[in-house]
């Protein structure tokens, strides 16, 4: 008889305790399938939305520029870099955008804040979240247009409405003081306050003439791939198409440290998570196993007697832990994908208990938990606990070959 | 090669060391066993016999003295040659559990050939032919828990001879049975012996067991008492 097929029927002596074991190991799976599809979901969120805040996934503006910031510093040729980054495949919008800090004016009140110039007719809802997030009025239509969409709070501070007027004052390229005027053509609200309460969309080709511009300036080229995970990869494919020492691409991991940070950090969080769940299922098995190799001392004992070597029956635990590991991952797999389909189709909607208002470090936070996982996740989590559940064969099955058969003879 | 015995004791010893006293389990025995024998190894409770048929088997080591099987000294060998030699040339019967319950009688009785390499179509000839021979035709398929002690003792007999060992070591094979059951097991020993040839030694300390031993080995307190040869 083969040593598999033996292994697998010492599985089932104890039917309730297999069961239970193999259960465990499923849930392990689900849970961690959970937790890891939670944190990814919410990272591409949060990458996604910051990316259509401005930026990008990844920023194409002069060097030097993250740094220290300052519109006298830009880009000559925005509409050439932009043409020939739509020909890069992945690269789902490329925009022009100038972007600075202003002082912002109605008829009683003013207040700090920041613009963001854009194209409207380049613009759109996928690619702009102040369009997306517009709750009165419109975007401006005409480049050269007074128009301006200004966020909710901006709105209420400065006591503005559609169609009112509103002056903003900034520096221009030479460092000169200037100030334009501009009509309220549409509100947006982000949910998020800091940005509701401070930032203006203007149109671009106005700000150039205000700026002293030329017609091809502006501060960046914010660029939204297909797939956020391939940031790097796309950062590089562009550096090495554009080849101007004067500029550089930067990632959303470079332009938004904060951001960068949080997921790091949550990243830590969701591993110590793991490594518990981890250790959890380890400590079922173990025991398990190490019940079972005690329960038949005797029955190696005669084994070994016999002629059995004890590496073999070293192998038949290993080969026992084996077949846990794949029972416990088929059935893991099992309940995981229609919890997986529900939670990534549907999610579970917390607005009730957090509000649609929900943000950290300036980023919207969806209130529906959803779960999303990507491949190279789920390949690993199932490496992780298969190679867990085997390791965790490892000491039962040596204790099982290690026993002297003359003693393992005398237990009964 | 020829003239030697498959089993030889030189003043073989074993002593356990039990807190501060030192027992004296089998104490310098000097014996032999020949082709062909029929052994009974008897003597009350403790007296060594477990510890004697243990020390042939290479399931222990002599804390002095020597212990030649088919005129190799097994105190030189190493572990993994002793378990070789004990899976060729060795059958084993114990009291009871004998038999790994997951197995079927069949795949019992074949244990020991699949862990030699026979080929599953020389182990299911052997096996079958074997099965028959101990009166368990048509149990085949029985799992243990399925038969009664005498069956299982038959399969544990059958696993141990089918492999044509050079000696079958049986520690109180029929402790754990009825007397009829007993004597139809002695039975299918001697018919074995008489019939095939097969090596045995046994213990008992049931006198109608002794009876059909054609040598009787007397120990106490691990010497031997009596050795007498029947014909
Ligand atoms: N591992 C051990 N440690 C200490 N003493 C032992 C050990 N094994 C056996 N003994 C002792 O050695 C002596 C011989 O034991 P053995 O088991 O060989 O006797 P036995 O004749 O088989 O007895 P029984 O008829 O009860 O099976 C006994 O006194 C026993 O207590
Ligand atoms: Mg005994």
């Amino acid at each position: 008889m083969k040593i598999s097929n033996m292994a697998w029927r010492n599985l089932w002596r104890r039917k309730r305790r297999t069961y239970i074991t193999v259960l465990s190991i499923g849930f392990g799976v689900l849970l961690s399938v959970t937790f890891t599809g939670m944190a990814y979901d919410s990272y591409t969120k949060m990458i996604d939305t910051s990316a259509v805040m401005g930026l990008g996934h990844v920023t194409i503006e002069p060097r030097g520029y993250n740094d220290s910031p300052s519109l006298e510093k830009r880009l000559s040729d925005a509409a050439g870099i932009r043409e020939q980054l739509l020909e890069i495949n992945g690269v789902d919008s490329a925009l022009e955008r100038i972007m600075g800090q202003a002082m912002f004016a109605s008829a009683g009140k003013s207040i700090g804040g920041a613009f963001i110039a854009v194209d409207p007719d380049m613009e759109s809802v996928e690619s702009n979240l102040f369009i997306r997030s517009i709750v009165e009025g419109g975007l401006f239509s005409g480049q050269n247009s007074q128009g301006a969409l200004v966020g909710t709070r901006v709105a209420k501070k400065l006591n503005i409405d559609i169609g009112k007027k509103l002056i903003y004052t900034t520096t221009d390229a030479n460092g000169e003081i200037i100030s334009e005027i501009a009509r309220v053509s549409g509100i947006f609200k982000t949910g998020v306050s800091e940005v509701d309460g401070s930032m203006i969309i203007l149109p671009i080709d106005r700000v150039r003439s205000s700026l002293g511009y030329e017609a091809e300036d502006a501060t960046l080229v914010s660029v939204v791939v297909r797939d956020q995970r391939r940031s790097d990869e796309m950062r590089d494919i562009i550096m090495s198409k554009l080849r101007n020492p004067a500029w550089e691409a930067l990632t959303w991991r470079e332009t938004q440290a904060d951001l960068a940070s949080i997921i790091t950090l949550d990243k830590s969080g969701n591993i110590i998570i793991q490594v518990l769940i981890g250790l959890l299922i380890a400590a079922g098995i173990l025991n398990t196993l190490l019940m079972s190799v005690m329960e038949r001392t005797r029955e190696f004992g005669v084994m070994m007697a016999v002629g059995m070597s004890p590496f073999t029956l070293f192998r038949l635990v290993i080969i026992e832990s084996i077949w846990y590991a794949i029972l416990g991952l088929c059935l893991g797999v099992l309940i995981t994908i229609p919890w997986y389909a529900f939670m990534y189709l549907h999610g579970i909607d917390f607005t009730g208990m957090v509000g649609s208002d929900y943000s950290a470090s300036g980023v919207l936070i969806d209130p529906v938990m959803k779960i999303r996982l990507y491949r190279e996740s789920a390949a690993w989590i199932l490496t992780a606990l298969f190679t867990l559940t085997i390791l965790s064969g490892i000491y039962p099955a040596w204790r099982a070959g290690r026993v002297p058969p003359v003693e393992s003879l005398k237990e009964i | 090669m020829e003239d030697h015995a498959i089993v030889r004791l030189e003043d073989a010893s074993k002593y356990y060391r039990q807190g501060q006293m030192e027992v004296h389990a089998v104490d310098g025995l000097s014996f032999d066993i020949h082709k062909g024998d029929f052994t009974a190894l008897c003597g009350p409770s403790g007296s060594g016999k477990t510890t004697v048929l243990n020390l042939i088997g290479g399931l222990d080591v002599p804390t002095s003295g020597k212990v030649f099987l088919e005129g190799r000294d097994i105190g030189l060998l190493s572990r993994s040659k002793i378990s070789a030699i004990r899976r060729d040339r060795i059958g084993f019967v114990f009291q009871a559990y004998n038999l790994i319950p997951v197995m079927t009688a069949y795949e019992n009785a074949a244990f020991v050939l699949s862990l030699q390499g026979v080929s599953d179509r020389e182990c299911r000839d052997r096996v079958t032919a074997i099965l028959k021979e101990v009166g368990l035709e048509g149990l085949e398929n029985r799992r243990p828990d399925e038969m009664s002690g005498g069956q299982q003792q038959r399969v544990a007999i059958a696993r141990a001879i089918v492999t044509r060992p050079a000696i079958v070591l049986a520690d109180e094979p029929t402790a754990n049975v009825d007397s009829a059951n007993a004597d139809s097991l002695l039975g299918l020993m001697e018919r074995l012996n008489r019939e095939s040839g097969v090596t045995f030694l046994f213990s008992t300390h049931d006198q109608r067991v002794m009876d059909r031993a054609r040598r009787i080995i007397r120990l106490h307190d691990g010497r031997i008492e009596s050795d007498e040869v029947f014909n």
